[in-house]
């Protein structure tokens, strides 16, 4: 579902991401783990089709960013770890308008929105402007706007970042139902419980360049670490 | 719903929840506006009646005949007062209003001298003085009717010319003529400050709350989204116009206004006026939006923002002032220039003297520039650079600028674009005050002070404390002779073409006859000793501490950017800086002039091409000037260059230019070192 192949992002003379290739298949959760700095960011940025790749290519559902960015962004939701959300919108006006942006209206919208009202639990502030919303109900608004057009991939951008355990656990459930719905997702952290607990597989990034992947249990066999924050800092300080 | 208005919708629906926008929209154009107007009116008005509800004071000093204390004692607006001892001080000390001195009658016909004493300082002397000329009037007139009667001559005998006049203006015209004068610098300005905030929240907001990020994953093209965007800010600045254009005249035209009355003003301005104001606030409405929104989305942060939007602000204000200033004929160079075109058709449009061709070239003009700052809105949000960051400036790791100058310094080997600007402008400022008190002090030796002390010594300064590498940053590389031939010849064809350039714009500007005159006396040489030393003054000394400055300096700052941006940008802050208080004629030869010179330098990787061509073009119009024969042919600015000479120019540019492109390209040639920061 999605695909990087040979993936290289440059600024200048920095180079954020170097010749990064994996895959993504649908029902599959994969982590990308790496320190700050990594260029985890990049990636699902040009994933996402908000930068441009400077060399090789991503693409979603056989959709390639460079050359159907639009294509791309219709099969993706992306939730970057800021999660920004307009303060003076209520949280159903907000998720209204990403839904418009994706092309529901009327009847259809509205549909999705109650549906979406109801699967995140926002009854009881959807009429609210999102500036009063506590973190936790911005992030469920945050969710549910992601998820309004109902794509087959997601990318999550640390989406834990910041957050308590009850609101990272509302992450956590999000992810593991989504894979159980057959989506392709992808999110980048630096947290190892995180992995342990969520993916499927995991890709290493250091200094832009991807040096391990596989299960953690595979992971774990390679480096001969005993714990995946051991194999983590073998591979990170190992890398060039 | 297409995208563009999908984003439209909401951004307005978020906008108008906005109580800033609000305020400015709305609130300040409906209700703060009448009542400044009318409360500021009600207190000049009670501040009048109050000075002319008191009888001025008059204080007579010397032998006044009993005919003019009793006129004196007439006036009900006049009240006399003993002599004060010191006139002066007391008139100063506002005991008293007006002060008549009587000299002795003259021995001759008893004619008497009256001096008015009074503070023109102070609205009180002011009335005063005006009832005491009045009353000496009727002095005056009631003792040359008793001469004329002595002597049995009528009346009119000393009035060999009776003159009256008056204005045929009506009231209405009167009115038109104030309110023309005031109302198109507040309607820009509210247009303005309309655009304002939302442009800053609806770009530099949106990025700061990092929801900009989402919103360019959603299926719309980048365009819709400045097109939404931009819809609602120039929708918002129009609004706040009209409203306050609407207001505004209101206001007036209901004569809700006393002092129109009482200044015998009668404001009404036709419809058809109101309607063409407001169709022209439109696009005026349209290149703000653009270019603040172009502006804001370039800034990470609403006060990055607002600290980049404020200088833009203030350089509006300045052709949206100049309906204030008499005797500015609206013709069509100021039609076409951006604001000051708008406000001066506004002008006219209340005058009644508006002038639809002019008004069509205003409207044009305006929606060509707000095209281009679409342009330059939409560039911005189609440039990841731009929308993500890859800020490498330092700003995010909290250095300081200082740091940032050293930090920079020491990882390339050139200073940063903005240290480069920043220099300049410094440098500009420093020789444009300095210079003028050390050529007022010194002549012509403050000329050569100022050029050394003022340009070349701070740009070595700022080189070697900035720790920058010299010879990279001011490019002293010892040029190829194949540089040298081809900058002689660029500069042999681009000299007649900046006096085209000078003899075409006499047709759009006033010429400075004095400063011409000046500069042709300045620039003529009559012995070989004068010349010997005009060489060393204007060719040699220039070439040397301005090229230091902006082909040295500014050039090697701003290298990094694309060639066209730092070649424009270099000539504008050369002519910029050849600009005086008098006139601007020189800065479009010069900027032409810099443009050349930045070419060639960067093209021949070599400042002593620039110091060359420099010298060479200086020199020349110094033995122009000394050569009684040719000066004849070059030295009238009324008159174009001789017509042989264009071919001829254009040979020589032609050849330059061909033999300069031979050498190896800056851009691709591998042995230059790429200009980068992180090296």
């Amino acid at each position: 579902m999605i695909r990087f192949q040979g993936l290289t992002k440059r600024y200048g003379a920095l180079t954020a991401v170097r010749d990064l290739s994996l895959e993504v298949r649908p029902g599959e959760v994969y982590a990308l783990l790496g320190p700050n700095g990594a260029g985890k960011t990049t990636a699902l940025r040009c994933l996402a089709t908000l930068l441009a790749p400077s060399a090789g290519s991503v693409s979603v559902g056989g959709a390639d960013a460079a050359t159907h960015p639009l294509e791309v962004r219709r099969r993706i939701a992306f939730l970057a770890a800021s999660m920004g959300l307009y303060e003076r919108l209520t949280a159903r006006e907000l998720v209204a308008y990403f839904g418009r942006l994706h092309g529901l209206e009327g009847a259809r919208l509205e549909e999705r929105l109650d549906g979406l009202v109801d699967l995140f639990g926002l009854a009881d502030f959807a009429h609210r402007h999102c500036g009063t919303l506590s973190t936790g109900q911005r992030q469920r608004v945050s969710l549910a706007r992601a998820l309004v057009h109902d794509p087959p991939a997601l990318i999550l951008d640390e989406p834990t970042l910041g957050l308590d355990v009850l609101s990272g656990r509302t992450i956590y459930d999000f992810i593991l139902r989504e894979r159980e719905r057959g989506k392709a997702v992808l999110f980048s952290t630096h947290q190892m419980e995180e992995v342990s607990l969520l993916a499927d597989r995991v890709g290493v990034l250091a200094s832009g360049r991807l040096v391990a992947e596989g299960t953690v249990a595979e992971i774990l066999e390679r480096t001969g670490a005993p714990n995946l924050a051991r194999a983590f800092l073998d591979l990170v300080e190992g890398a060039p | 719903m297409s995208p563009w208005r999908i984003v439209l919708m909401k951004e307005l629906r978020e906008t108008l929840r906005d109580k800033r926008t609000l305020l400015v929209m709305i609130v300040v154009p409906v209700l703060l506006y009448p009542v400044i107007l009318i409360v500021s009116e009600q207190l000049l008005l009670f501040g009048m009646r109050r000075i002319e509800a008191e009888a001025a004071t008059v204080g007579v000093v010397g032998d006044a005949p009993p005919e003019l204390e009793e006129i004196l004692a007439a006036r009900e607006g006049l009240r006399v007062v003993p002599t004060p001892a010191d006139p002066v001080a007391a008139l100063r000390g506002d005991s008293v209003g007006v002060v008549a001195v009587l000299g002795p009658p003259s021995a001759a016909d008893g004619t008497r001298s009256v001096q008015v004493l009074y503070d023109g300082a102070s609205d009180r002397s002011g009335r005063a003085r005006r009832e005491l000329s009045a009353a000496l009037d009727d002095w005056r007139d009631t003792l040359l009717s008793r001469r004329l009667d002595a002597r049995g001559l009528p009346p009119d005998f000393a009035r060999p010319v009776a003159v009256s006049d008056s204005s045929v203006a009506l009231p209405r015209d009167v009115g038109g003529y104030t309110l023309g004068r005031i109302l198109p610098l507040l309607l820009v300005v509210i247009t303005l400050l309309g655009a304002f905030y939302p442009a800053i929240d609806l770009a530099a907001g949106e990025k700061e709350r990092g929801t900009l990020e989402t919103l360019l994953t959603a299926p719309v093209p980048p365009r819709a989204v400045v097109a939404g965007k931009f819809v609602t800010v120039a929708l918002i600045g129009v609004v706040a116009a009209g409203l306050n254009l609407g207001s505004m005249i209101l206001t007036f035209q209901t004569g809700m206004l006393q002092l129109t009355q009482a200044l015998g003003l009668e404001v009404s301005i036709p419809l058809g006026s109101v309607l063409v104001i407001f169709l022209t606030l439109v696009p005026l409405a349209v290149l703000f939006g653009a270019l603040f929104l172009g502006i804001a989305v370039r800034s990470s942060s609403f006060k990055e923002a607002q600290n980049a939007l404020t200088p833009v602000y203030m350089v509006v204000l300045i052709p949206a002032m100049l309906p204030v200033f008499p005797g500015i004929d609206f013709g069509p160079l100021l039609a076409v220039t951006p604001v000051a075109g708008v406000a001066l058709l506004f002008r006219d449009l209340m005058t009644g003297d508006a002038q639809w061709g002019l008004a069509a070239l205003v409207v044009a003009s305006t929606v060509v520039y707000a095209s281009a700052a679409l342009a330059f809105a939409a560039a911005a949000f189609g440039n990841e650079r731009v929308l993500f960051g890859g800020s490498d400036d330092g700003s995010e790791t909290g250095e300081s600028w200082w740091e940032r100058f050293r930090t920079g310094a020491r990882r390339g080997r050139v200073p940063s674009a903005d240290a480069a600007l920043l220099f300049v402008a410094g440098v500009a400022v420093l020789f444009f005050w300095a210079g003028i008190a050390l050529q007022l002090r010194l002549g012509e030796s403050g000329l050569l002070a100022a050029e050394w002390l003022l340009l070349f010594l701070p740009a070595v300064a700022f080189v070697v404390l900035g720790r920058f590498d010299v010879r990279a940053t001011l490019q002293l590389r010892r040029p190829p002779p194949r540089a040298l031939a081809g900058a002689l010849l660029v500069a042999a064809g681009a000299a007649p073409v900046a006096w085209g350039i000078g003899w075409l714009q006499t047709f759009f500007l006033p010429i400075p006859w004095d400063v011409l005159e000046g500069l042709e006396d300045l620039v003529t040489a009559d012995t070989p000793g004068r010349l010997a030393w005009l060489l060393l003054l204007l060719a040699l000394t220039p070439a040397i501490c301005e090229e230091v400055v902006f082909r040295g300096v500014l050039l090697g700052g701003t290298r990094r950017l694309s060639p066209v941006r730092f070649i424009l940008l270099n000539g504008a802050v050369f002519g910029a800086f050849h600009l005086s208080f008098e006139t601007a004629i020189r800065f479009l030869p010069t900027a032409w002039l810099g443009i050349v010179l930045t070419w060639v330098v960067w093209r021949t990787r070599s400042l002593w091409t620039g110091v060359l061509m420099h010298g060479v073009n200086n020199g020349l119009i110094v033995v122009l000037a000394s050569v009684p024969a040719l000066r004849e042919t070059f030295a009238d600015p009324e008159a174009p260059p001789p017509l042989w000479l264009a071919p001829v120019a254009a040979a020589c540019l032609f050849a330059g230019i061909r033999l300069v492109a031979t050498l190896p390209h800056p851009l691709t040639d591998p042995s230059v070192p790429p200009e980068s920061e992180e090296e």
